[in-house]
């Protein structure tokens, strides 16, 4: 339930900016925080992602770094600079954990939502960032309809332009 | 010596299990959806809403729904799926789905396929759909795991499995309530509703005689499934189990 929320919104990206994820399919890929107890496991197929919380040990990728990294990548930060900076730990295709970071890159996601399960945070701030999410969400109407409450980035990166 | 199985509490032969359920759901089919209503408080809807939500459903989807009953679940995957798609709405009861067929057409349902079939014998090829569901139908079957087998060979890969069921509550002070409301007001509501208090008193045993979540998740994990995870709802009374073959 955790994840269900993050699971879709990236699949509601796929399927509205007609995403392709072919290459995805097939695999899964955990992505782990280094100083925190989360762990999140993306499972490909079919053309769409769940989003589960419990490690895949036969994973294809396996993604481990610290918080503080975790942010800066989904605001935006240069995957390949991470590593050479041996910020982050990539186990497995570095080209598949691309496309997955690309595809986080895509949502707005609230970390103080995300994490404060973790990190001991208070549930008024758990409410306070669903009102804010909602807020200013152009996704509303869905909203409305039960499903989410993320904002969506009007923009993709280059690797998903010139698939829509 | 004779293959005996669970009805409610009652343990009765295997074969004799199948006709012990048909004859509750023929008996309350004509008031399913407003003894549903009664008895969760309107609840069950938004259970199925949610469950329907995390199928992530795409448009062309084809999606079975196995113990569709009155067509709840079919009638939300139908939109989901938008023209391209198909949704097959079978029932093992013919009077159930019966019931569903009237009831999509009340409100305007149509394109959907009806069949009616065992769960432990699916009638269709391998690798066709992209979701099965099954709500509240699970713990009615004879042969679970043979069913969920069943389930995993129909999908294709990266296809999803849905359970949704009744389970068990981590609520001490919510079971004790829960059990009270089970045993003493569900059938006395489901006799003065539908003039049948036994089919409404195994509703309440058939439920606790249902695997809880862990061991649920373990056998759609030993029925193939790659991946199995379970949400509960309402403090577990409910559960969604969501098995992905990969």
């Amino acid at each position: 339930m955790r994840f269900f929320v993050l699971e879709q919104t990236l699949n509601y990206l796929i399927n509205n900016q007609a995403i392709d994820i072919s290459a995805l399919n097939g695999k899964t890929l955990n992505f782990s925080l280094a100083d925190l107890p989360l762990t999140m496991c993306f499972i490909c197929g079919n053309d769409r992602i769940f989003v589960a919380k419990n490690a895949d040990p036969n994973a294809a990728v396996n993604i481990r770094l610290e918080l503080n990294v975790f942010v800066s990548l989904l605001k935006g930060a240069n995957l390949t600079e991470l590593l050479k900076q041996d910020k982050i730990v990539i186990h497995g295709d570095v080209k598949t954990a691309q496309l997955l970071v690309d595809l986080l890159q895509l949502i707005d996601i609230d970390l103080e939502e995300l994490l404060s399960k973790y990190s001991g945070d208070i549930i008024a701030h758990q409410i306070g960032g669903w009102a804010r999410r909602f807020k200013n969400s152009p996704l509303l109407a869905v909203v409305k309809d039960g499903l989410m409450c993320f904002q969506i980035h009007p923009t993709k990166p280059s690797r998903y332009k010139n698939n829509a | 010596m004779q293959n005996t199985t669970h009805f409610g509490f009652k343990s009765v032969a295997t074969e004799d299990k199948q006709d012990l359920v048909k004859g509750v759901f023929d008996s309350v089919a004509s008031k399913y959806d407003l003894m549903n209503d009664i008895l969760s408080f309107g609840m069950h809807r938004l259970w199925k809403r949610y469950a329907v939500a995390a199928a992530n459903i795409k448009i062309g989807d084809k999606v079975l729904d196995i113990a569709g009953g009155t067509g709840d679940l079919a009638t939300a995957f139908c939109k989901k799926v938008g023209t391209e798609g198909r949704v097959i709405l079978s029932d093992i009861n013919a009077t159930m789905l019966d019931e569903g067929r009237k009831n999509l057409i009340n409100h305007g349902i149509f394109g959907l396929d009806f069949v009616q079939l065992n769960a432990e014998y699916l009638p269709f090829e391998g690798g066709v759909f992209d979701c099965v569901s099954i709500a509240f139908g699970l713990r009615n079957i004879t042969d679970k795991d043979q069913a969920l087998k069943e389930m995993h060979r129909v999908l294709k890969p990266g296809g999803v499995l849905l359970i949704l069921e009744f389970s068990k509550t981590n609520s001490e002070l919510l079971r004790k309530f829960y059990d009270f409301y089970s045993f003493n007001l569900i059938p006395k509501i489901g006799e003065l509703v539908t003039n049948d208090a036994d089919s409404y008193q195994y509703l309440a045993e058939s439920i606790r005689k249902h695997p809880d979540q862990e061991a649920l998740k373990n056998r759609v994990l030993d029925a193939g499934f790659d991946f199995c995870e379970y949400h509960n709802l309402s403090a577990g009374i409910v559960a969604l189990h969501k098995g992905i073959k990969v």
